[in-house]
């Protein structure tokens, strides 16, 4: 068992922060992201919270110097945040070794499209909207900004699975001697598109929402971009590069249940992190905090909560969900969790489980809701 | 090392008619593949409701892989079906209904894959699969991608083949590659076994 793969930079764009530096603060302040939506007229404004970046397309154009209303919000996100991971890892020359691209996203520029919906019929003004409607639109811009010159670039949309899927793939690739240097991640703008879908699904709760709760109502959407850049051993070694920390396992796995829900006694999840943590070469008891998915939805954090317990049995180490801060970014959640869980062995911290009101009917889900430091090794 | 592998069992569906092993073993005389479907289901007396909520590219698949997984003791039996229609029967399906109002039953199949998803369902297979759209069958991608599999250990058999659905017409040519087995897994074998019947 090797080290693993190593993690030299990250970038993040969400709800509660530009960059990696302010998610961090608000992490660590309990200040969470969620609110009413402000930059989609949906009918259904009043009915639901979500996860919106701050900043406005016109601010993303006139940072990245771009023509007025020409990308998708998620090309604009993924651009800003997988700038901020090339620059942590001190880049110099993206193309001095064989540097890859893996990024998912699921609604690609949606939130054009369906703004110009009605409008493809009447002018062909609007053909660009469509033109970046597909997921490796966003993928293409990263890879042309960055200035990435013949190299593997791909696009994963496995739904909420996406961005740990990136992960997954880029330190594969590293691991078979594909890659030297591979820039993983996601992006995902809120659209109608998602909101509706969502809604349909009735999994959208009308509050904020709140992981792991008994009273658990259904989750809040969120729009987020989030970038590591994975090295090799030797670049690492070449550049003298700082290693922020590494992709030591990984897995995932077919739950054999639903098309869209988890079973309830959690065999999937039960199955990822058997085999992750065999990757890893790891026993279950040296896991010292979870970041777990916890949606909020009463089917996820069931299931979730049960394979936590059938993987580290009496042993289940403190976890807590951070979509209570960000809302469920969809297919960037996997990497807005790792960019988390990087600052928490970084600084020994456990980030509160916002919302949570302590029950204790079942004894795993009292976790505190305060930020906790533990100790160092 | 494909002379390591053998195909087990293979069957095929095509114009209302279910083989196994190169056996007729089911014909109906149904209008429509639907019917066919449910006339299948009846006479194999399979007693799954989750069938009836399936799109056609799912009922194919799951009536095709049905004779080889039922007495299939091994479950870790990755799966790697391919087609040339992917979904686009119930895409189609999807964007009529969106004159009216979309229904997420419908929606949920607007992806190929998810047939391989239903399979697993029924068999509780948690083993790894794939889908793959080809412009015809395509028997040197589905030899590799069994037995990279197979080399790798991520699966002791693999269930491949062919599924596609479009416009009531149907095809299926599905099989078992493993460590034991009657014919050689080589493409020779797969080009004969899927033009038979």
């Amino acid at each position: 068992m090797g080290k693993g793969v190593a993690i030299t930079g990250m970038g993040i764009i969400s709800a509660i922060g530009n960059n990696v530096e302010e998610n961090y603060e608000s992490l660590i302040n309990s200040k969470t992201g969620i609110a009413k939506i402000s930059k989609i007229d949906t009918i259904h404004k009043d009915a639901i919270l979500v996860g919106e970046v701050a900043m406005t397309n016109t601010a993303f154009e006139t940072q990245l110097g771009l023509e007025e209303n020409s990308w998708s919000r998620t090309s604009l996100l993924a651009v800003t945040a997988a700038k901020e991971a090339v620059a942590q890892a001190q880049i110099k020359d993206i193309n001095d070794c064989r540097t890859g691209l893996v990024s998912g996203t699921t609604v690609g520029g949606m939130d054009k499209s369906e703004q110009y919906f009605y409008d493809y019929f009447e002018s062909d003004a609007a053909w660009k909207y469509i033109n970046g409607l597909h997921a490796g639109d966003s993928t293409q811009k990263i890879a042309h900004q960055l200035g990435l010159e013949e190299s593997f670039a791909t696009t994963i949309s496995t739904a909420c699975s996406s961005a740990a899927n990136a992960i997954m793939l880029g330190a594969r690739m590293i691991k078979a001697g594909e890659l030297d240097r591979v820039i993983v991640g996601g992006s995902d703008a809120l659209s109608k598109f998602t909101i509706n879908g969502f809604k349909t699904l009735m999994i959208l709760s009308d509050t904020f929402n709140t992981p792991f709760d008994d009273h658990r109502k259904g989750l809040n959407l969120g729009e987020a971009a989030a970038f590591l850049v994975l090295e090799s051993d030797d670049i690492v070694e070449r550049d003298g590069k700082e290693v922020l920390a590494y992709v030591k396992g990984y897995a995932n796995a077919n739950d054999a249940h639903h098309q869209t829900a988890s079973s309830d006694n959690g065999d999937g999840a039960v199955l990822a992190m058997e085999k992750a943590l065999k990757v890893a070469g790891l026993e279950p008891n040296t896991v010292d905090y979870v970041n777990a998915h916890g949606t909020a939805t009463p089917n996820n954090d069931l299931s979730e909560g049960r394979a936590l317990l059938r993987v580290f049995k009496d042993n289940v180490p403190e976890f807590s969900s951070t979509k209570a801060f960000t809302g469920h970014t969809l297919a960037v959640a996997g990497v807005v969790e790792a960019v988390f869980s990087v600052l928490a062995l970084q600084n020994n911290v456990v980030y509160p489980n916002l919302n949570f009101k302590p029950l204790c009917k079942n004894s795993i889900y009292c976790q505190k809701q305060s930020l906790k430091k533990k100790n160092s090794m | 090392m494909a002379n390591d592998y053998f195909i087990q069992a293979y069957s095929h569906i095509r114009n209302n008619q279910i083989w196994h092993n190169g056996e007729s073993i089911f014909t109906a005389d149904s209008a429509d593949f639907s019917s066919f479907m449910k006339a299948a289901y009846k006479h194999f007396a399979l007693d799954y409701g989750k069938f009836f909520k399936m799109d056609s590219l799912s009922k194919l698949a799951f009536m095709a892989s049905n004779p080889l997984l039922n007495d299939e003791p091994e479950k870790n039996t990755a799966l790697v079906m391919t087609n040339k229609a992917g979904s686009l029967d119930t895409d189609r399906k999807h964007q009529t209904t969106m004159n009216d109002y979309p229904s997420p039953a419908v929606f949920v199949y607007t992806l190929p894959n998810i047939c391989l998803g239903e399979i697993s369902i029924k068999h509780q297979l948690y083993s790894e699969n794939a889908f793959f759209v080809f412009d015809s069958f395509n028997p040197s991608t589905l030899h590799d991608y069994a037995n990279a599999l197979l080399d790798s250990k991520k699966a002791e058999k693999v269930l491949c083949g062919w599924v596609d659905f479009e416009h009531q017409k149907h095809d299926a040519f599905l099989y078992i590659v493993s460590k034991s087995g009657t014919f050689e897994h080589s493409l020779e074998t797969l080009n004969r076994l899927y033009q038979t019947p």
